[in-house]
């Protein structure tokens, strides 16, 4: 049972080990502390200190994908941790010329063996959800259903007594159907 | 007592109309408390009064929208309990009488200048952005210029019963690890939205108690789903791990939950009262244990919204 539960700690030493990576390559993710609402609305009186978020913190890439030659899609991906499911979400939003492309346009910017999969299984959806720190719309992907993915790859890890990296792990899984391709250079250091 | 009579005062002088509950839910629950046992009948009546909550309301439309001739505002009793776009194609038919088809985009609503997001249960909008107000509660419908990077598009129920059960599961991963909500089968999940956009108290709380149920040994449910809401903030709400039992085996109260949360909202010993901590349009005794207002002050979607508003200064 264990096995599959992301502790917030490890899901932020995950991020970290993966960001020493980012820097190198240049893919541009980035660690965003997001403050607490409650330091920022308190009266300076009564100010507590800075106060620590379950999910507060969030990994941040934007990469920029070619579709054909006449359109150019900027995606920007956030990586978010779930203190109700103990595991990683990925929310992204996508633009085009300045305006945000609508669900329709991103399920059909979605790779046919993906879409496949994905709409097969309505729970592993891509709906339009409020990004809980930004309040903004966002898409994502649901992760009620991650620990089942993810509870093989985990298992067979253990077996060999193999360093895993939970959120790369899960990120090259679910990442690549969302046009969020995970550089092989990842998993080919040393953790 | 005495408190409970405070805030039904304050309760009171908001609601000129007797169809916000406040005053009986308080009033019933007070008993229990004073009274040292709780009694069934009584936490029944507490589920309906807060189903049935509802907040009058008067549709304008924006004054920008290309009408053919002028639109008279449209009024409507909303379900607390309710999402705006489930319960308004009343609303829009009216609107549309005036309208042509070419000026008519997605359907949106605003309150003083903020969208409303559909995705949040209208009573906690309504606690959220227009407490303290007078009623009715004034929206201004529009049909154009969706603000994108403020709201989530809802171009059918589907959406909203894709939201409205992705919230239960949540909870329910808070609650008891998703087993119950994975035990039901598919048309049980339907019971709970059917029960939900039709108005049927019975149908949806003949399901829903499942989702309620804990070990008795265990005092109370895994964690409490909870969001705190405030209204002057870029962060939308709060909501982390909390559980209804304290280590030592006490029963944690909405006190509890608030000062470690968000410790402002509780007034310091002899200063005045800074903020009201509001659930369904009332202000809980922050004596409540937590587990007793999960079960019976959450919205359908098993997540306890809490608002957390500046006191009003008149």
């Amino acid at each position: 049972m264990s096995l599959c539960v992301l502790e917030e700690e490890t899901f932020r030493h995950c991020c970290r080990l993966i960001l020493q990576q980012s820097e190198q390559l240049r893919d541009g993710w980035s660690w965003e502390s997001v403050q607490s609402v409650l330091v920022a609305s308190a009266g300076a009186d009564s100010i507590q200190g800075d106060i620590d978020d379950e999910d507060d913190d969030a990994d941040e890439g934007v990469c920029t994908v070619s579709e054909g030659s006449s359109q150019v899609l900027q995606y920007e991906y956030h990586i978010l941790y779930s203190c109700s499911y103990s595991t990683p979400v990925l929310y992204f939003r996508a633009f085009t010329l300045g305006r945000s492309l609508s669900l329709q346009e991103v399920w059909s910017s979605v790779h046919s063996n993906f879409s496949f999969r994905l709409q097969n299984s309505p729970l592993n959806t891509i709906t339009q959800q409020e990004h809980p720190l930004l309040g903004q719309p966002f898409f994502m992907l649901h992760p009620c259903r991650t620990e089942e993915f993810m509870r093989p790859v985990l298992q067979v890890a253990q077996d060999h007594n193999r360093p895993v990296n939970y959120v790369l792990t899960w990120l090259s899984v679910v990442g690549p159907m969302v046009g969020l391709d995970v550089p092989l250079k990842y998993t080919t250091s040393h953790y | 007592m005495v408190a409970c009579l405070l805030c039904c005062v304050v309760d009171n002088r908001k609601v000129s109309l007797p169809l916000d509950l406040g005053v009986c839910v308080l009033g019933i629950y007070s008993l229990c408390a004073t009274g040292g046992r709780s009694s069934m009948a009584d936490d029944k009546d507490v589920l309906r009064d807060v189903w049935f909550g509802r907040i009058p309301t008067c549709f304008t439309l924006n004054q920008d929208e290309v009408t053919e001739r002028e639109a008279e505002p449209y009024y409507l009793l909303l379900p607390r309990v309710s999402y705006l776009t489930l319960v308004t194609d009343k609303v829009k038919k009216h609107f549309l009488k005036v309208m042509k088809a070419e000026d008519v985009e997605e359907m949106w609503f605003e309150y003083e200048g903020t969208p409303l997001k559909w995705h949040y249960p209208i009573g906690v909008l309504f606690d959220l952005h227009a407490s303290n107000t007078v009623l009715p509660w004034s929206i201004t419908v529009h049909f154009k210029n969706f603000p994108d990077r403020d709201l989530l598009h809802c171009p059918s129920n589907s959406v909203i019963e894709a939201h409205f059960m992705s919230s239960i599961k949540e909870a329910d991963a808070l609650k008891h690890k998703s087993q119950v909500v994975n035990d039901m089968q598919k048309k049980d999940h339907k019971q709970l939205w059917m029960g939900l956009q039709n108005d049927k108290f019975d149908q949806f709380w003949a399901m829903n108690r499942k989702l309620m149920e804990y070990p008795t040994e265990e005092g109370g449910f895994r964690y409490i789903p909870f969001r705190i809401y405030q209204a002057m903030s870029d962060r939308p709400f709060i909501q982390k791990l909390f559980r209804p039992i304290s280590p030592e085996g006490n029963a944690h109260t909405l006190g509890n939950l608030l000062k470690e949360m968000y410790p402002t909202a509780i007034p310091n010993d002899g200063e005045p009262k800074r903020y009201q901590v509001v659930i369904h349009g009332i202000e809980p005794l922050l004596e409540t244990p937590l587990q007793w207002l999960s079960e019976h002050l959450s919205h359908p979607d098993n997540f306890l919204h809490i608002c957390v508003i500046p006191t009003p200064t008149d």
